[in-house]
Protein backbone atom coordinates (compact mmCIF):
# COMPACT_ATOMS: atom_id res chain seq x y z
CA UNK A 1 0.00 0.00 0.00
CA UNK A 2 2.97 2.62 0.44
CA UNK A 3 4.43 1.56 -2.74
CA UNK A 4 5.35 5.07 -4.56
CA UNK A 5 4.66 6.06 -8.17
CA UNK A 6 2.37 4.69 -10.65
CA UNK A 7 1.84 1.06 -9.90
CA UNK A 8 0.45 -1.23 -12.52
CA UNK A 9 -2.59 -2.41 -9.71
CA UNK A 10 -3.10 1.98 -9.49
CA UNK A 11 -3.36 2.45 -13.27
CA UNK A 12 -5.76 -0.52 -13.25
CA UNK A 13 -8.15 0.41 -10.14
CA UNK A 14 -8.25 4.12 -10.73
CA UNK A 15 -9.35 3.36 -14.33
CA UNK A 16 -11.80 1.05 -13.35
CA UNK A 17 -13.64 3.41 -11.11
CA UNK A 18 -13.27 5.96 -13.29
CA UNK A 19 -15.50 3.83 -15.82
CA UNK A 20 -18.17 3.40 -12.34
CA UNK A 21 -18.24 7.09 -12.50
CA UNK A 22 -18.83 7.68 -16.05
CA UNK A 23 -21.29 5.04 -16.07
CA UNK A 24 -23.17 6.22 -13.17
CA UNK A 25 -23.55 9.55 -14.71
CA UNK A 26 -24.29 8.45 -18.10
CA UNK A 27 -27.16 6.04 -17.47
CA UNK A 28 -28.89 8.39 -14.89
CA UNK A 29 -28.49 6.22 -11.95
CA UNK A 30 -26.02 8.24 -10.41
CA UNK A 31 -29.07 10.69 -9.03
CA UNK A 32 -30.95 9.84 -6.28
CA UNK A 33 -34.44 11.78 -5.75
CA UNK A 34 -34.44 13.34 -2.50
CA UNK A 35 -36.94 15.78 -0.70
CA UNK A 36 -35.35 19.11 -1.06
CA UNK A 37 -35.71 21.26 -4.13
CA UNK A 38 -32.46 20.58 -5.58
CA UNK A 39 -34.40 17.24 -6.90
CA UNK A 40 -31.16 15.03 -7.22
CA UNK A 41 -28.38 13.70 -4.42
CA UNK A 42 -25.23 12.30 -6.63
CA UNK A 43 -23.52 9.54 -5.89
CA UNK A 44 -21.09 9.94 -8.88
CA UNK A 45 -18.21 11.15 -6.53
CA UNK A 46 -18.19 7.77 -4.44
CA UNK A 47 -15.54 6.22 -7.02
CA UNK A 48 -13.61 8.79 -6.02
CA UNK A 49 -13.55 8.69 -2.35
CA UNK A 50 -13.44 4.55 -2.52
CA UNK A 51 -10.11 5.00 -5.08
CA UNK A 52 -8.83 7.75 -2.87
CA UNK A 53 -9.52 5.06 0.76
CA UNK A 54 -8.10 1.74 -1.52
CA UNK A 55 -5.19 3.32 -3.24
CA UNK A 56 -4.04 6.30 -2.14
CA UNK A 57 -4.61 10.12 -2.59
CA UNK A 58 -2.69 9.93 -6.20
CA UNK A 59 -5.77 7.21 -7.63
CA UNK A 60 -8.02 9.39 -5.79
CA UNK A 61 -7.40 12.44 -7.31
CA UNK A 62 -6.98 10.78 -11.11
CA UNK A 63 -10.66 9.21 -11.06
CA UNK A 64 -11.83 12.97 -9.68
CA UNK A 65 -10.18 14.09 -12.06
CA UNK A 66 -11.95 12.32 -14.98
CA UNK A 67 -15.38 12.09 -13.15
CA UNK A 68 -14.59 16.00 -13.52
CA UNK A 69 -13.59 15.95 -17.38
CA UNK A 70 -16.79 13.65 -18.14
CA UNK A 71 -19.28 15.91 -16.19
CA UNK A 72 -17.58 19.12 -18.28
CA UNK A 73 -17.99 17.30 -21.47
CA UNK A 74 -21.39 15.78 -20.70
CA UNK A 75 -22.78 18.88 -19.18
CA UNK A 76 -26.41 20.37 -19.82
CA UNK A 77 -26.61 23.03 -17.73
CA UNK A 78 -23.65 26.22 -17.99
CA UNK A 79 -22.63 25.48 -14.75
CA UNK A 80 -21.00 22.50 -15.51
CA UNK A 81 -19.78 23.46 -19.11
CA UNK A 82 -17.42 25.64 -17.33
CA UNK A 83 -13.92 24.14 -16.78
CA UNK A 84 -13.23 25.53 -13.22
CA UNK A 85 -16.69 24.26 -11.82
CA UNK A 86 -16.54 21.23 -12.79
CA UNK A 87 -13.06 19.81 -13.12
CA UNK A 88 -10.86 21.72 -10.67
CA UNK A 89 -12.81 20.87 -7.14
CA UNK A 90 -13.51 17.10 -8.15
CA UNK A 91 -9.84 16.45 -7.89
CA UNK A 92 -9.80 17.29 -4.30
CA UNK A 93 -12.49 14.60 -3.27
CA UNK A 94 -10.42 11.69 -3.51
CA UNK A 95 -7.80 13.43 -1.62
CA UNK A 96 -9.53 14.89 1.51
CA UNK A 97 -11.02 11.61 1.41
CA UNK A 98 -7.71 9.57 1.70
CA UNK A 99 -6.18 11.89 4.34
CA UNK A 100 -9.23 11.65 6.53
CA UNK A 101 -9.27 7.63 6.06
CA UNK A 102 -5.44 7.66 7.09
CA UNK A 103 -5.78 9.73 9.87
CA UNK A 104 -9.00 8.09 11.95
CA UNK A 105 -8.11 4.44 10.68
CA UNK A 106 -6.13 3.45 13.68
CA UNK A 107 -9.34 4.53 15.55
CA UNK A 108 -11.61 2.66 14.35
CA UNK A 109 -11.61 1.25 10.65
CA UNK A 110 -15.92 1.93 10.14
CA UNK A 111 -15.65 5.16 11.94
CA UNK A 112 -12.54 6.33 9.35
CA UNK A 113 -14.88 5.30 6.61
CA UNK A 114 -17.69 7.32 8.18
CA UNK A 115 -16.05 10.29 8.06
CA UNK A 116 -13.58 9.89 4.99
CA UNK A 117 -17.00 9.80 3.09
CA UNK A 118 -18.47 12.38 4.62
CA UNK A 119 -15.07 14.69 3.73
CA UNK A 120 -14.93 13.60 0.92
CA UNK A 121 -18.30 14.70 -0.18
CA UNK A 122 -18.04 17.76 1.65
CA UNK A 123 -15.10 18.56 -0.25
CA UNK A 124 -17.40 18.07 -3.61
CA UNK A 125 -20.40 20.18 -2.70
CA UNK A 126 -18.35 23.62 -0.80
CA UNK A 127 -15.64 23.34 -3.58
CA UNK A 128 -18.11 23.60 -6.36
CA UNK A 129 -20.53 26.07 -4.96
CA UNK A 130 -17.47 28.18 -3.85
CA UNK A 131 -16.50 27.82 -7.76
CA UNK A 132 -20.00 28.62 -8.59
CA UNK A 133 -19.72 31.70 -6.77
CA UNK A 134 -16.43 32.75 -7.49
CA UNK A 135 -17.40 32.45 -11.43
CA UNK A 136 -20.70 34.60 -10.92
CA UNK A 137 -23.52 31.99 -11.64
CA UNK A 138 -25.19 31.79 -8.56
CA UNK A 139 -25.33 34.60 -5.98
CA UNK A 140 -23.88 33.47 -2.27
CA UNK A 141 -27.14 33.41 -0.62
CA UNK A 142 -28.45 31.05 -3.36
CA UNK A 143 -25.14 28.22 -3.00
CA UNK A 144 -25.46 28.38 0.66
CA UNK A 145 -29.17 27.10 0.20
CA UNK A 146 -28.06 24.87 -2.58
CA UNK A 147 -25.58 23.29 0.15
CA UNK A 148 -27.50 22.69 2.68
CA UNK A 149 -30.43 20.92 0.92
CA UNK A 150 -27.83 19.00 -1.74
CA UNK A 151 -25.19 18.52 0.84
CA UNK A 152 -26.67 16.52 3.93
CA UNK A 153 -28.63 14.34 1.77
CA UNK A 154 -25.61 13.43 -0.34
CA UNK A 155 -23.37 12.94 2.74
CA UNK A 156 -26.03 10.68 3.92
CA UNK A 157 -25.86 8.28 1.15
CA UNK A 158 -22.43 9.00 -0.26
CA UNK A 159 -21.54 7.21 4.06
CA UNK A 160 -23.92 4.34 3.11
CA UNK A 161 -22.56 3.24 -0.10
CA UNK A 162 -18.69 3.43 0.77
CA UNK A 163 -19.10 2.03 3.76
CA UNK A 164 -21.31 -0.93 1.93
CA UNK A 165 -18.88 -1.57 -0.68
CA UNK A 166 -15.85 -1.57 1.12
CA UNK A 167 -16.98 -3.52 3.83
CA UNK A 168 -17.99 -5.61 0.96
CA UNK A 169 -14.84 -5.78 -0.77
CA UNK A 170 -12.79 -6.52 2.41
CA UNK A 171 -14.66 -9.23 3.37
CA UNK A 172 -14.54 -10.96 0.46
CA UNK A 173 -10.48 -10.05 -0.38
CA UNK A 174 -9.54 -11.81 3.28
CA UNK A 175 -12.31 -14.73 3.13
CA UNK A 176 -14.09 -13.66 6.91
CA UNK A 177 -17.05 -14.78 5.66
CA UNK A 178 -19.12 -14.14 2.59
CA UNK A 179 -20.13 -10.79 1.78
CA UNK A 180 -24.06 -10.87 2.31
CA UNK A 181 -24.61 -9.51 -1.65
CA UNK B 1 -37.89 -4.34 -19.25
CA UNK B 2 -36.81 -1.35 -21.08
CA UNK B 3 -35.59 0.38 -18.42
CA UNK B 4 -32.58 -2.13 -18.17
CA UNK B 5 -31.02 -1.47 -21.21
CA UNK B 6 -28.23 0.86 -20.92
CA UNK B 7 -25.99 0.06 -23.24
CA UNK B 8 -27.97 2.09 -26.09
CA UNK B 9 -28.60 5.04 -23.70
CA UNK B 10 -24.95 5.74 -23.17
CA UNK B 11 -24.21 8.82 -25.44
CA UNK B 12 -20.95 10.05 -24.04
CA UNK B 13 -18.11 10.97 -26.45
CA UNK B 14 -20.63 9.06 -29.36
CA UNK B 15 -17.66 9.11 -32.69
CA UNK B 16 -19.67 9.73 -35.52
CA UNK B 17 -17.77 8.82 -38.29
CA UNK B 18 -16.88 11.29 -41.13
CA UNK B 19 -14.63 12.88 -43.28
CA UNK B 20 -14.56 16.56 -42.92
CA UNK B 21 -12.18 18.91 -42.45
CA UNK B 22 -12.46 18.50 -38.60
CA UNK B 23 -12.19 14.89 -38.74
CA UNK B 24 -9.02 14.44 -40.32
CA UNK B 25 -6.89 16.96 -38.27
CA UNK B 26 -4.69 15.55 -35.67
CA UNK B 27 -6.06 14.56 -32.15
CA UNK B 28 -3.75 17.09 -30.60
CA UNK B 29 -4.72 20.04 -32.65
CA UNK B 30 -8.24 19.28 -31.90
CA UNK B 31 -7.37 19.18 -28.07
CA UNK B 32 -4.84 22.26 -28.48
CA UNK B 33 -8.17 23.99 -29.87
CA UNK B 34 -10.22 23.06 -27.63
CA UNK B 35 -7.70 24.42 -24.61
CA UNK B 36 -7.39 27.36 -26.54
CA UNK B 37 -11.29 28.43 -27.12
CA UNK B 38 -11.89 27.20 -23.63
CA UNK B 39 -9.20 29.88 -22.13
CA UNK B 40 -10.60 32.58 -24.52
CA UNK B 41 -14.56 31.77 -23.29
CA UNK B 42 -13.76 31.55 -19.44
CA UNK B 43 -11.57 35.14 -19.78
CA UNK B 44 -14.06 37.24 -21.48
CA UNK B 45 -17.46 38.15 -20.63
CA UNK B 46 -18.53 41.17 -22.65
CA UNK B 47 -21.75 41.09 -25.15
CA UNK B 48 -19.77 41.37 -28.21
CA UNK B 49 -16.43 38.82 -27.40
CA UNK B 50 -19.07 36.32 -26.81
CA UNK B 51 -20.77 36.88 -29.74
CA UNK B 52 -17.48 36.73 -31.87
CA UNK B 53 -17.33 33.41 -29.96
CA UNK B 54 -20.15 31.75 -30.57
CA UNK B 55 -20.11 32.40 -34.24
CA UNK B 56 -16.70 30.90 -34.22
CA UNK B 57 -17.65 27.95 -32.43
CA UNK B 58 -20.10 27.62 -34.94
CA UNK B 59 -18.60 28.06 -37.91
CA UNK B 60 -16.26 24.73 -37.17
CA UNK B 61 -19.79 22.80 -36.59
CA UNK B 62 -20.40 23.95 -40.06
CA UNK B 63 -16.73 22.72 -41.17
CA UNK B 64 -17.16 19.42 -39.59
CA UNK B 65 -20.63 18.40 -41.25
CA UNK B 66 -22.48 17.39 -38.23
CA UNK B 67 -25.83 18.83 -37.59
CA UNK B 68 -26.41 21.14 -35.46
CA UNK B 69 -29.88 19.27 -34.04
CA UNK B 70 -28.01 16.31 -33.23
CA UNK B 71 -25.47 18.23 -30.63
CA UNK B 72 -28.84 20.27 -29.51
CA UNK B 73 -30.33 17.50 -28.59
CA UNK B 74 -28.17 16.77 -25.55
CA UNK B 75 -29.57 19.95 -24.26
CA UNK B 76 -33.43 18.86 -24.24
CA UNK B 77 -33.74 16.99 -20.86
CA UNK B 78 -31.64 19.91 -18.55
CA UNK B 79 -33.88 22.81 -20.38
CA UNK B 80 -36.33 23.37 -17.49
CA UNK B 81 -33.26 23.34 -15.17
CA UNK B 82 -31.45 26.16 -17.22
CA UNK B 83 -34.60 27.89 -17.19
CA UNK B 84 -34.91 28.39 -13.57
CA UNK B 85 -31.48 28.70 -12.61
CA UNK B 86 -31.44 31.55 -15.17
CA UNK B 87 -34.48 33.38 -13.92
CA UNK B 88 -32.50 32.75 -10.43
CA UNK B 89 -29.76 34.68 -11.71
CA UNK B 90 -31.68 37.56 -13.22
CA UNK B 91 -34.13 38.32 -10.30
CA UNK B 92 -31.49 37.53 -7.35
CA UNK B 93 -27.67 38.29 -8.28
CA UNK B 94 -28.31 42.13 -7.77
CA UNK B 95 -25.03 43.81 -7.81
CA UNK B 96 -22.67 41.16 -6.98
CA UNK B 97 -21.93 41.10 -11.14
CA UNK B 98 -20.41 44.21 -12.21
CA UNK B 99 -18.84 43.79 -15.88
CA UNK B 100 -15.32 45.21 -15.84
CA UNK B 101 -15.36 49.09 -17.26
CA UNK B 102 -18.83 49.25 -17.00
CA UNK B 103 -21.58 50.48 -14.39
CA UNK B 104 -24.01 48.53 -13.04
CA UNK B 105 -27.39 50.06 -13.44
CA UNK B 106 -30.80 48.87 -11.56
CA UNK B 107 -33.40 47.80 -14.14
CA UNK B 108 -36.12 46.96 -11.77
CA UNK B 109 -36.62 46.88 -7.87
CA UNK B 110 -38.96 45.10 -6.17
CA UNK B 111 -39.29 43.79 -2.12
CA UNK B 112 -35.88 41.02 -2.93
CA UNK B 113 -36.38 41.32 -6.67
CA UNK B 114 -33.40 42.91 -7.91
CA UNK B 115 -32.29 43.39 -11.37
CA UNK B 116 -29.74 45.11 -12.99
CA UNK B 117 -27.50 45.73 -15.92
CA UNK B 118 -24.96 43.41 -14.45
CA UNK B 119 -27.42 40.59 -13.99
CA UNK B 120 -28.75 40.80 -17.23
CA UNK B 121 -25.47 40.54 -19.06
CA UNK B 122 -24.53 38.04 -16.50
CA UNK B 123 -27.88 35.37 -17.71
CA UNK B 124 -27.20 36.12 -21.33
CA UNK B 125 -23.44 35.46 -21.38
CA UNK B 126 -23.49 32.61 -19.35
CA UNK B 127 -26.28 30.90 -21.91
CA UNK B 128 -23.55 32.02 -24.95
CA UNK B 129 -20.72 30.44 -23.29
CA UNK B 130 -22.70 27.62 -22.02
CA UNK B 131 -23.39 27.44 -26.26
CA UNK B 132 -19.94 27.87 -27.33
CA UNK B 133 -18.79 25.13 -25.04
CA UNK B 134 -21.37 22.59 -25.73
CA UNK B 135 -20.30 23.07 -29.53
CA UNK B 136 -16.66 22.20 -28.35
CA UNK B 137 -16.68 19.48 -26.53
CA UNK B 138 -19.78 18.40 -28.45
CA UNK B 139 -17.41 18.72 -31.73
CA UNK B 140 -14.07 17.12 -29.84
CA UNK B 141 -15.95 13.57 -29.07
CA UNK B 142 -17.70 13.17 -32.06
CA UNK B 143 -15.15 13.82 -34.39
CA UNK B 144 -12.48 11.90 -32.78
CA UNK B 145 -12.27 7.95 -31.63
CA UNK B 146 -10.86 7.14 -28.57
CA UNK B 147 -7.70 5.75 -29.58
CA UNK B 148 -6.94 8.99 -31.29
CA UNK B 149 -8.14 11.06 -27.80
CA UNK B 150 -6.10 8.86 -25.41
CA UNK B 151 -2.90 8.63 -27.81
CA UNK B 152 -3.31 12.50 -28.61
CA UNK B 153 -3.27 13.07 -24.94
CA UNK B 154 -0.21 10.68 -24.16
CA UNK B 155 1.59 12.55 -26.72
CA UNK B 156 0.74 16.07 -25.17
CA UNK B 157 1.38 14.90 -21.55
CA UNK B 158 4.81 13.80 -22.57
CA UNK B 159 7.02 16.75 -22.41
CA UNK B 160 5.92 17.07 -18.61
CA UNK B 161 7.03 13.34 -17.77
CA UNK B 162 10.70 14.80 -17.15
CA UNK B 163 9.00 17.14 -14.21
CA UNK B 164 7.60 13.63 -13.11
CA UNK B 165 4.32 14.28 -15.12
CA UNK B 166 3.35 10.51 -15.98
CA UNK B 167 1.99 11.23 -19.03
CA UNK B 168 1.99 7.38 -20.14
CA UNK B 169 0.40 5.91 -17.18
CA UNK B 170 -2.80 8.81 -17.63
CA UNK B 171 -3.37 8.15 -20.69
CA UNK B 172 -3.27 4.42 -20.12
CA UNK B 173 -5.72 5.15 -17.02
CA UNK B 174 -8.47 7.31 -19.45
CA UNK B 175 -7.98 4.47 -21.96
CA UNK B 176 -8.86 1.55 -19.56
CA UNK B 177 -11.72 4.04 -18.19
CA UNK B 178 -13.29 4.47 -21.88
CA UNK B 179 -13.35 0.42 -22.51
CA UNK B 180 -14.47 -0.36 -18.95
CA UNK B 181 -17.57 1.71 -19.67
CA UNK B 182 -19.47 -0.49 -21.91
CA UNK B 183 -18.38 -3.85 -19.96
CA UNK B 184 -19.89 -2.45 -16.86
CA UNK B 185 -22.75 -1.42 -18.40
CA UNK B 186 -23.64 -4.54 -19.43
CA UNK B 187 -22.67 -6.07 -15.81
CA UNK B 188 -25.06 -3.70 -14.24
CA UNK B 189 -27.75 -4.64 -17.01
CA UNK B 190 -26.98 -8.10 -15.83
CA UNK B 191 -27.57 -7.42 -12.19
CA UNK B 192 -30.39 -4.72 -12.16
CA UNK B 193 -32.29 -7.90 -13.72
CA UNK B 194 -31.25 -10.62 -11.55
CA UNK B 195 -31.91 -8.18 -8.08
CA UNK B 196 -34.96 -7.68 -10.16
CA UNK B 197 -36.22 -11.27 -10.77
CA UNK B 198 -35.38 -11.56 -6.71
CA UNK B 199 -38.05 -9.00 -6.54
CA UNK B 200 -36.39 -6.12 -5.73
CA UNK B 201 -38.29 -2.76 -6.73
CA UNK B 202 -35.86 -0.86 -8.90
CA UNK B 203 -38.18 1.34 -10.22
CA UNK B 204 -40.08 3.29 -7.36
CA UNK B 205 -38.20 5.96 -6.00
CA UNK B 206 -39.69 8.18 -3.86
CA UNK B 207 -38.51 11.51 -2.98
CA UNK B 208 -39.03 11.77 0.66
CA UNK B 209 -37.59 7.61 1.62
CA UNK B 210 -34.40 8.76 0.16
CA UNK B 211 -32.32 6.66 2.47
CA UNK B 212 -34.47 3.60 1.87
CA UNK B 213 -34.14 4.18 -1.90
CA UNK B 214 -29.88 4.78 -1.52
CA UNK B 215 -30.82 1.38 0.38
CA UNK B 216 -31.92 -0.11 -2.91
CA UNK B 217 -29.36 1.32 -4.61
CA UNK B 218 -26.73 -1.14 -2.32
CA UNK B 219 -27.90 -4.37 -4.17
CA UNK B 220 -26.67 -2.78 -6.84
CA UNK B 221 -23.93 -0.73 -6.45
CA UNK B 222 -21.99 -3.10 -4.27
CA UNK B 223 -22.44 -6.01 -6.67
CA UNK B 224 -21.51 -3.33 -9.16
CA UNK B 225 -18.23 -1.97 -7.61
CA UNK B 226 -17.37 -5.92 -6.23
CA UNK B 227 -17.03 -6.97 -9.85
CA UNK B 228 -15.40 -3.93 -10.98
CA UNK B 229 -12.39 -5.26 -8.17
CA UNK B 230 -13.26 -8.43 -9.72
CA UNK B 231 -12.15 -7.65 -13.06
CA UNK B 232 -9.47 -5.56 -12.20
CA UNK B 233 -7.88 -7.88 -10.26
CA UNK B 234 -7.29 -10.03 -13.63
CA UNK B 235 -6.42 -7.28 -15.39
CA UNK B 236 -3.46 -6.59 -12.81
CA UNK B 237 -2.57 -10.30 -13.14
CA UNK B 238 -2.73 -10.19 -16.51
CA UNK B 239 -0.83 -7.12 -17.06
CA UNK B 240 2.02 -8.03 -14.47
CA UNK B 241 2.21 -11.49 -15.79
CA UNK B 242 3.41 -10.11 -19.26
CA UNK B 243 5.73 -7.50 -17.22
CA UNK B 244 4.04 -4.42 -18.05
CA UNK B 245 6.55 -1.20 -17.98
CA UNK B 246 4.99 1.51 -18.65
CA UNK B 247 6.79 5.21 -19.24
CA UNK B 248 9.21 6.58 -21.29
CA UNK B 249 10.94 3.30 -23.52
CA UNK B 250 7.71 2.32 -24.97
CA UNK B 251 7.66 2.82 -28.69
CA UNK B 252 4.21 3.32 -30.80
CA UNK B 253 2.79 1.84 -33.66
CA UNK B 254 0.80 4.35 -34.78
CA UNK B 255 2.50 7.92 -34.91
CA UNK B 256 0.94 11.21 -35.46
CA UNK B 257 2.37 13.99 -38.07
CA UNK B 258 0.97 17.68 -38.44
CA UNK B 259 -0.07 18.35 -42.26
CA UNK B 260 -0.16 21.39 -43.63
CA UNK B 261 -3.91 21.91 -42.68
CA UNK B 262 -2.95 20.93 -38.72
CA UNK B 263 -0.29 23.60 -38.61
CA UNK B 264 -2.77 26.56 -40.01
CA UNK B 265 -5.91 25.27 -38.22
CA UNK B 266 -3.21 25.28 -34.78
CA UNK B 267 -1.42 28.68 -35.58
CA UNK B 268 -4.74 30.59 -36.36
CA UNK B 269 -6.88 29.67 -33.64
CA UNK B 270 -3.71 30.05 -31.23
CA UNK B 271 -3.79 33.86 -32.41
CA UNK B 272 -7.20 34.57 -32.50
CA UNK B 273 -7.91 32.94 -28.86
CA UNK B 274 -4.46 35.26 -27.72
CA UNK B 275 -6.65 38.08 -29.46
CA UNK B 276 -9.88 37.69 -27.71
CA UNK B 277 -7.70 37.29 -24.00
CA UNK B 278 -5.67 40.56 -24.91
CA UNK B 279 -8.75 42.35 -25.65
CA UNK B 280 -11.24 41.16 -23.52
CA UNK B 281 -11.44 44.56 -21.88
CA UNK B 282 -11.55 47.17 -24.62
CA UNK B 283 -14.59 45.81 -26.23
CA UNK B 284 -17.13 48.23 -27.15
CA UNK B 285 -19.85 46.10 -25.51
Amino acid sequence: MEQKGFTVRRIVIAGVLSAIAILLGATRLGFIPVPTAAGNATIMHVPAIIGGIMEGWVVGGIIGFIFGIFSFLQATIPLFKDPLVAIFPRIFIGITAYFTYVGLKRFNEYVALIVAAAVGTLTNTVLVLTMAVVRGYMAPGVALGVGITHGIPEIIVACILVVAVVAAWKRVETGRGRSKV
Amino acid sequence: MEDFEFLRHITLGQYLPGDSLVHRLDPRVKISVMLFMTVAITFNVSYLANIILLIVCLSFVLLSKIPLGYILSGVKPALPFIIVLAILQLLFYGDAFVPYGTESRTILRWGWVHVTSGSVQLVVVSTLRFLQLLFLASLLTNTTTISDLTSGMEAMLSPFSRVGLPGHELALVGAIALRFVPILAEQLEIIMKAQASRGADLGAKGRLRFIQTTRQMVALIVPLFIDAFRRAEDLILAMEARCYVGGRHRTKRVRFRFQRADYIAYVLVLLFSAAMVAFRNRMPF
